[in-house]
């Protein structure tokens, strides 16, 4: 059943970590936290530790974290610092942070001079997607590639950065299966649903992950697509970890259908050239020319076609914009995003704003409702003019 | 746009009729040469501005991260616009209300609230069409995801070509070559687009100029070190406008010079109406919407503040003007290590600690105030351990909330019971135990 393979996956993704990560490391094997999903994580992989994306689930207040960041920096940065100088991952053997953004930055600091944790990797991440910047990243990680060497005294070479990419091409295909059933007419499986299995696999040892997705998908052609009486959605945003969230905006009569959440469909870049001489440059380009998200300066029109294409694609009817409180980048993408959508009288927008770990039900109800409603309106404004004709 | 088109425009207007008569207001000071320069070069800034329109010349718009030598270097003029100018100039000789009301046309557009308001400003001229249709515009990472979020909402509202400049993270050697390296693609960039060229006899020229201009902030700020201060403290924060929109010109030098002459005679002069018992860093953004606040501390509280963040230039060497690349990489370490605020917030925590503590040593301080501007999340996010390190040097610290554009946000009055019950309760009685009040 389609049933017991989410209702598993929800119980791995409950908390920061989970019984595989325990595992893992009782077998010996480090494990390395990473912020953001333009960290490689076939570089930490072919190190032979486990890539796992940080997390504030199972964090119940920020409150350590505020005492250091203030209440003014993102709700999602703060759990997760919480549970770092609280000592809650203290189990990492290692962490690696990127400048993403001026929160992030501050959770790299916090990192280096708060926790216990043995190593601290950094990528400065070029903030345009040209190609007379990729050199820049390459540099980094030809560096992190070294300092990973000299601390966990591995070789890195390139046949283990090969056997990283295919494990972890493997689990593109399969996610890129369980979306494209999504956009069916009937899609197979709910936005929420799908958030959670996206989440998986940030966190699992890739093997577990396949594992469980090959089920899924085998379940999920055995699945009678489910209905969206009042529309289908493509939602859009930074780090939206909470599948109960997703949850309550479908049980409003809509279907998130597709999305570009940091931590959704987002995440999943197309397959990385396994056969290729220089596999760090193959996954060097795969990430920093990926669609891009709001961080990157100047790219914004590639991803307002990439999203129209999305949209498309998924015969979607709206867009739900997520954005955590007190984030600049994603605040910009907000005004863009309104902007064009106004100026080409495209597809409606519903902008939310919220805090991490919480959902707050009553409100976000009613936003949606009203959200949906509208798109009705709209629908059948459309199809009067349509019988006209 | 036209120049009657401009001058139609009455957030233009309110500030071509206010600042003569607010030159004139200052002119009866004449020992004021820092400020009365700054009104002259303001109102040679416009002059210029309402001359290259006339002229048709092309206009390139950037946000506060960046420096204006390059654009200056374009044979045959251009207009350098940084997107904050008209907003910030409403904060400091126009109408207040009208910078409130940019705030509230950026926020009905769709920025969210939290988001800074130096952008907020940028973002409401730019919704208001205040600004000449540029040929480009470029925009740069520095110094926080706010100006992030300004450059991506510049480039979507200019329509044209848009040249970004990436600092890296780091605080070193390498990444001055990084930007240099793109101040190399920007120079044909700016050419193609504006039909100018860089011309480098010009641009040895500009920098030479912006040398002086750093030499005399340098030289200023070292009359600022004298014990009592002795120039006013408000003057400190200019720095930072200075290099975004004076880098390069004579203005820029004739500013500073008047700001170094006024601070070398009155320090010389040894005068002051009120007795300094507190000297602080005020260690973030200044309170641009009420500078005579700073007049209040000092008569009020006899607080001074010789140095802030926005003031604090680092002495990392001249433009070397030898070459085109030893300009180029020069101009690229001026943006990159030089810059207030994109100095200190860009890198890590201890970047910006280390300046905080020279600061403090260099300029003979008794305190810090973290005038915690509530969208510069970067520094929030920096505050514990900020806190950490002045506890570990034994320096009291006030950190308040407050918003350097908006009053609104917090009122004056609470700032002065804040800053008046940190200098009375605090700071004062513990320099008198000490033995170190006058
Ligand atoms: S949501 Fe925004 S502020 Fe938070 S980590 Fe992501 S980019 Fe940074
Ligand atoms: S005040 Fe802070 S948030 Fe605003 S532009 Fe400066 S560094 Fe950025």
């Amino acid at each position: 059943m389609v049933d017991d393979v989410i209702n598993e996956v929800n119980a791995k993704i409950r908390s920061y970590t989970n019984e595989h990560v325990t595992e893992w490391k009782n077998s010996g094997r480090p494990v390395i936290g990473y912020f953001c999903h333009y960290m490689p994580a076939e570089l930490i992989l072919a190190a032979g530790a486990l890539p796992l994306r940080l997390r504030g689930a199972g964090s119940e207040d920020s409150s350590a974290g505020d005492a250091f960041m203030s209440g003014r920096v993102c709700t999602y940065v703060r759990h997760v610092m919480s549970l770092a100088v609280e000592g809650d991952y203290d189990f990492l053997d290692g962490e690696i942070c990127l400048n993403t953004c001026d929160h992030v930055r501050r959770a790299a600091d916090l990192f280096v001079k708060k926790t216990n944790i043995p190593f601290h990797g950094f990528i400065s991440l070029p903030r345009n997607p040209r190609e007379s910047l990729y050199g820049n990243l390459l540099k980094e990680l030809r560096n992190l590639r070294v300092a990973l060497q000299d601390h966990f005294g591995v070789e890195i070479t390139d046949d283990r950065l090969r056997e990283a990419i295919i494990a972890l091409n493997r689990n593109r295909r399969l996610l890129t299966e369980i979306n494209n059933m999504r956009k069916e007419d009937k899609p197979k499986l709910s936005g929420a649903e799908s958030l959670s299995v996206h989440i998986a696999s940030q966190v699992l040892p890739p093997d577990v992950f396949a594992g469980i997705a090959e089920r899924l998908i085998k379940e999920l052609k055995d699945r009678p697509g489910l209905d969206s009486p009042r529309g289908r959605l493509v939602m859009l945003g930074a780090e939206l970890d909470e599948p109960d969230y997703v949850a309550v905006i479908e049980s409003q009569g809509a279907l998130v259908v597709a999305d570009l959440l940091c931590f959704g469909q987002r995440s999943v870049l197309d397959p990385i050239d396994e056969n290729t001489d220089d596999p760090l440059d193959a996954i060097g380009r795969a990430y920093f020319f990926r669609p891009s998200c709001a961080r990157m300066i100047g790219d914004f029109p590639a991803r307002w076609d990439n999203l129209n294409r999305i949209v498309s694609d998924a015969r979607a009817d709206g867009v739900i914009f997520t954005r955590l409180l007190f984030c600049d980048p994603w605040g910009a993408e907000q005004h863009n995003l309104l902007h064009r959508a106004k100026k080409g009288n495209t597809f409606p927008v519903l902008t939310l704003t919220k805090e991490y770990g919480i959902v707050p039900t009553g409100q976000l109800r009613t936003r949606v409702q009203a959200f949906l409603e509208k798109i009705e309106i709209a629908r059948a404004k459309r199809d009067a003019v349509g019988g006209a004709v | 746009m036209t120049v009657d088109e401009m001058v139609g425009k009455p957030e233009w207007r309110s500030i071509l009729e206010s600042l003569p008569v607010i030159k004139r207001f200052f002119e009866g000071d004449p020992d004021s040469h820092g400020i009365n320069a700054l009104m002259r070069g303001m109102s040679i800034y416009l002059e210029k501005l309402v001359d290259n329109l006339e002229r048709e010349n092309p206009a390139v718009w950037y946000n506060l991260g960046f420096n204006s030598e390059l654009i200056y270097a374009l044979d045959g003029g251009a207009a350098a616009l940084p997107i904050e100018a008209l907003g910030v100039m409403h904060n400091l000789l126009g109408d207040i209300k009208i910078s409130m009301d940019f705030i509230d046309t950026a926020q009905a557009e769709g920025v969210p609230s939290d988001c800074c308001s130096a952008d907020k400003l940028a973002i409401g001229t730019l919704h208001r069409g205040l600004y000449p249709k540029p040929a480009c515009t470029v925009g740069i990472n520095t110094p926080c995801d706010s100006q992030v979020m300004a450059t991506q909402v510049m480039a979507e509202m200019s329509d044209a070509p848009f040249f970004v400049v990436d600092v890296p993270y780091y605080h070193n050697d390498e990444t001055v070559r990084q930007v240099a390296a793109q101040l190399e693609e920007l120079i044909p960039f700016l050419e193609e687009n504006t039909g100018r060229r860089i011309d480098f006899d010009r641009l040895r020229e500009v920098c030479e100029l912006s040398n002086k201009m750093t030499e005399n902030i340098w030289e200023w700020l070292e009359w600022r070190k004298n014990t009592p201060l002795a120039q006013s403290s408000k003057l400190v924060a200019f720095t930072l406008i200075l290099q975004i929109l004076f880098a390069g010109t004579q203005e820029g030098v004739d500013i500073t010079e008047g700001l170094k002459r006024e601070a070398l005679e009155r320090t010389e002069r040894g005068e002051r109406f009120f007795e300094e018992r507190v000297r602080a860093v005020w260690y973030q953004d200044p309170v641009w919407t009420d500078m005579q606040m700073y007049d209040w501390f000092e008569h009020e509280l006899g607080l001074t503040v010789p140095i802030d963040v926005f003031g604090y230039y680092a002495n990392e060497g001249l433009i070397d003007t030898s070459t085109r690349e030893t300009m180029i990489y020069g101009l690229a370490r001026k943006i990159a290590n030089c810059h207030p605020m994109a100095r200190q917030f860009r890198s890590n925590i201890d970047v910006y600690i280390r300046d905080f503590m020279h600061m403090l040593e260099s300029w003979n301080a008794d305190c810090c105030i973290f005038a915690g501007h509530i969208a510069c999340k970067h520094a929030w996010g920096g505050i514990g351990l900020f806190k950490e390190a002045c506890r570990r040097a034994d320096v009291p610290l006030l950190v308040f909330e407050f918003d350097m554009f908006d009053p609104r946000i917090t009122s004056y009055d609470d700032v002065y019971f804040e800053v008046d019950r940190f200098v009375n309760e605090i700071v004062y009685p513990r320099k008198l135990r000490a033995g170190k009040a006058g």
